[in-house]
C-alpha cells in the first residue's frame, strides 16, 4: 500500500525484522508493557505488604503469606484458562495441586532438593496426570464433566491417604521434603542482601516471584496466541466451533492440561514453601478454594484470580488470625462468605470486572 | 462424479422415518434447493450430511469419499461448510474474531500447537477473515462484539462465517428465517453474489420460493422423507406432484 504513512510502515518493518530474529520470543503488542508492570508489583507486593511502616501495620501483613499468595495465584491462573476462557468447571483440580506437591516432596527425598528440579519434577507429574484424567473426564460436558473430575481427584485423595501411605505418608503428609539451596549456593529461607531484602525479602520471595512472572507471561501468551481465540469461541458456541471445522475435543484437552501445567508448578512451590505436604492438598476442598478465587478476582481475565487469591488467603490467614480483627475472627469462614455473596451480586465478574468499570468509567470507555 | 452423493440414505428416529431412501446427486458448481413442507426431512438431511446426525443406514460420499464414520469437524476440514438456521455466532467475541476462528480452521487445519505464537502473525488468516467480512458487508462493524448486531446482521454474520471457512460446498440451512421484508432482500442479494463471485457449490434450504426459484439451478422436492420431484425450477413450477403435496394446490 503506498498510501500508507511512512514512518508507520518502517517501524512495522523493523518490529516485523526483530520478530524474525529472535523469533516466537520477541515481545508483541502488550506483552512488555505487561512483563514490566507485573515485576513492578511483584517486586513492591511484599515490601507494602510485609514491611513498610503504617500500612503493613495496618494490613498485618507478613512476608510468608506474600510468598503464599503468589503460589496460589498462580494456581488460579491456570484455573481460569479452564474455567474463565474455555468455559470448563473442573471440580478436581487439588489432583494437580496436590499431586505435584507431593511428587515434588518425594523427589527432593530420593532424586534431588534442587527447588528448580523440584519444580520441574512436580509439573511434569501433573501435566501427565492431566494427560489421563482429561482425556478420561472430557468425555463428558457439564456436570458430568465436573463430577468426574472430582471424583478422580478424591481417588487420589484416597490412594495417598492409605494404599500408598507408604510413600506419602498417609494421614500424616510427606514429612521428609529435603530442600537443598537456590543453584547450590542461596538458602531459601535466607534473606536477601541490603536493598533486595528490605523490598523483597528472602530468596524464596525471588523465587516464587520469577517463578510467578514466567507464568504471567505464559499465560498471556497463551490468551493471545490463536488458542485464546479458539478457547473462548468453545466457551461461546461449542457447537459453532466444531462446525467451522475445529476439533473441540482435542483443544478442551489441552486447555485442560496447560491448566494442569500451572497447577502442577504451584503445587510444587507449595511443598518447597512449607517443606511439608499436607494429605489436605489432595483434598476436595483445595479444588473448591481455587474455584472461589477464580470467580472472586473474576473469571475470563489474566489478572483476577491472583487477586482473588489474595483476597481469599488475606482473609483467611489474617482476619481469623485476630488482632486487628479480634471481634470477628471467630466468624472468619462467615467474613469470607459475605465477601464473595457481595462480590458476585455487586459484579458478577468478580473483583477485576469492578476495577474495569472503574476504569473505563473513569475513561470514558476508551482504550 | 457428483461432488456430494447420498445413496439409498435412511434415517429412523424410533418408529419415525425422517430420510426416506434418499439419493441426491450434487455436481461441482451447482445450486440446488431442497424445498417441502414442514417435517419433510429438510434440516435432518442436512443434519447427516454435516454429521451432527448418524444415519440408520446408507452412504453419503463428498468428493468420492465416504463421509459417514467422520466427526463433524473432519467434514467441515474436507470443504462442507453449514450456515444455521440460527444465528449461531461467537456471541462475546468480536465480528472479526467470529470471522478469523472459521478462517484459522481453513488455514491451520482442525488442531495446531501455535499456544506460544502472538495471533497477529497469522496473516493469512486476517487476509480471509477481512475479505469475508467484506463480502458479507460487516467490515466497518469488525470490532464491535457480535452479541451487539442486529438480528440480519448476525445471520449475515453467520453466513460469513460460513464462507470464512474457504467451503467447495456450502450447506445454508434457511438463511432468511425470522429476517425483515428488507433483511431478506439484502441476504437473497448476499446469496447472489456469493453464487457469481465466488462460484461457490451450494445447497440451501429454504422456506422462501422468491429466494428458491431466484438462486437455483436444480431443485430437489422432499415430502415425507423422501424425493418427490426434481428438476429445474421451471419443472418444479409446473408439477402437479409438487402442488398438490406441497403448496396445497395453489397456483404459483
Amino acid at each position: 500500500m503506498s498510501d500508507e504513512p511512512a514512518p508507520a510502515s518502517e517501524s512495522e518493518a523493523e518490529a516485523g525484522a526483530i520478530a524474525d530474529t529472535i523469533g516466537i520470543w520477541a515481545p508483541r503488542g502488550n506483552e512488555l508493557r505487561i512483563v514490566v508492570g507485573t515485576a513492578m508489583i511483584l517486586a513492591l507486593f511484599p515490601f507494602v505488604f510485609a514491611r513498610m511502616p503504617v500500612v503493613s501495620d495496618l494490613l498485618q501483613g507478613y512476608q510468608s503469606l506474600a510468598t503464599l499468595i503468589l503460589i496460589w495465584g498462580i494456581f488460579a491462573l491456570g484455573f481460569d484458562l479452564l474455567l474463565g476462557y474455555t468455559g470448563l468447571l473442573s471440580f478436581g483440580h487439588a489432583a494437580f495441586w496436590g499431586g505435584a506437591a507431593y511428587a515434588a516432596g518425594v523427589f527432593s527425598q530420593h532424586v534431588s532438593g534442587s527447588p528448580i528440579l523440584m519444580v520441574a519434577a512436580g509439573t511434569a507429574f501433573a501435566v501427565l496426570l492431566a494427560w489421563v484424567l482429561g482425556f478420561l473426564s472430557l468425555r463428558r460436558g457439564g456436570i458430568y464433566f465436573a463430577i468426574l473430575t472430582l471424583a478422580f481427584a478424591q481417588m487420589m485423595f484416597y490412594m495417598s491417604s492409605s494404599p500408598l501411605a507408604f510413600i506419602t505418608g498417609g494421614e500424616n503428609g510427606f514429612t521428609g521434603v529435603e530442600t537443598a539451596e537456590l543453584l547450590g549456593m542461596f538458602a531459601l529461607e535466607a534473606e536477601l542482601p541490603s536493598a533486595a531484602g528490605l523490598l523483597l525479602g528472602t530468596w524464596l520471595y525471588l523465587f516464587v516471584g520469577v517463578i510467578t512472572l514466567i507464568c504471567v507471561t505464559l499465560a498471556y501468551r497463551i490468551l493471545n496466541s490463536p488458542y485464546g481465540m479458539v478457547f473462548r469461541a468453545i466457551r461461546e458456541n461449542e457447537q459453532r466451533a466444531e462446525f467451522v471445522g475445529l476439533n473441540v475435543w482435542r483443544y478442551r484437552l489441552m486447555s485442560f492440561i496447560l491448566s494442569g501445567l500451572f497447577a502442577g508448578i504451584a503445587g510444587s512451590l507449595f511443598t518447597i514453601h512449607g517443606t511439608y505436604v499436607p494429605l489436605s492438598s489432595l483434598y476436595w476442598t483445595e479444588s473448591g478454594e481455587v474455584v472461589i478465587m477464580t470467580v472472586l478476582g473474576g473469571a475470563g481475565s489474566l489478572f483476577g484470580p491472583m487477586i482473588g487469591a489474595g483476597v481469599y488467603l488475606y482473609v483467611e490467614n489474617i482476619v481469623s488470625g485476630g488482632h486487628p480483627f479480634e471481634f470477628i475472627a471467630p466468624f472468619w469462614h462467615l467474613i469470607l462468605g459475605l465477601v464473595f455473596v457481595v462480590v458476585i451480586w455487586t459484579f458478577p465478574r468478580g473483583i477485576w470486572g469492578f476495577v474495569r468499570d472503574v476504569r473505563d468509567f473513569v475513561t470514558g470507555g476508551e482504550d | 462424479m457428483p461432488l456430494l452423493e447420498t445413496e439409498d440414505l435412511v434415517k429412523e428416529f424410533g418408529g419415525l422415518v425422517a430420510t426416506d431412501d434418499v439419493n441426491l446427486d450434487v455436481e461441482e458448481d451447482e445450486r440446488v434447493s431442497i424445498i417441502g413442507p414442514n417435517g419433510a426431512g429438510k434440516s435432518t438431511l442436512i443434519n447427516l450430511i454435516t454429521r451432527r446426525l448418524d444415519p440408520t443406514s446408507g452412504d453419503i460420499r463428498f468428493k468420492g469419499e465416504s463421509i459417514v464414520n467422520r466427526d463433524p469437524h473432519e467434514v467441515v476440514q474436507m470443504g462442507v461448510s453449514k450456515s444455521f438456521q440460527t444465528a449461531s455466532i461467537f456471541s462475546e467475541l468480536t465480528v472479526r474474531e467470529n470471522a478469523e476462528i472459521a478462517a484459522l480452521a481453513a488455514e491451520h487445519g482442525s488442531f495446531g500447537f501455535k499456544f506460544l505464537e502472538h495471533r497477529d502473525s497469522l496473516t493469512g488468516v486476517h487476509e480471509v477473515a477481512r475479505d469475508t467480512l467484506d463480502a458479507v458487508g460487516l467490515l466497518d462493524q469488525a470490532d464491535r462484539t457480535a452479541a451487539e448486531l442486529p438480528y440480519g446482521d448476525k445471520r449475515r454474520l453467520e453466513i460469513g462465517i460460513a464462507l470464512a471457512a474457504e467451503p467447495d460446498l456450502l450447506l445454508m440451512d434457511e438463511p432468511t428465517a425470522g429476517m425483515s421484508p428488507e433483511e431478506t432482500e439484502a441476504t437473497v442479494d448476499l446469496v447472489e453474489e456469493v453464487k457469481r463471485d465466488m462460484g461457490l457449490t451450494f445447497v440451501l434450504i429454504e422456506h422462501d420460493m422468491e429466494i428458491v426459484f431466484s438462486v437455483s439451478d436444480r431443485i430437489v422436492v422432499l415430502n415425507r422423507g423422501r424425493i418427490i420431484a426434481e428438476g429445474t425450477p421451471d419443472e418444479i413450477r409446473g408439477d402437479p406432484e409438487v402442488q398438490e403435496a406441497y403448496l396445497g394446490g395453489v397456483d404459483l
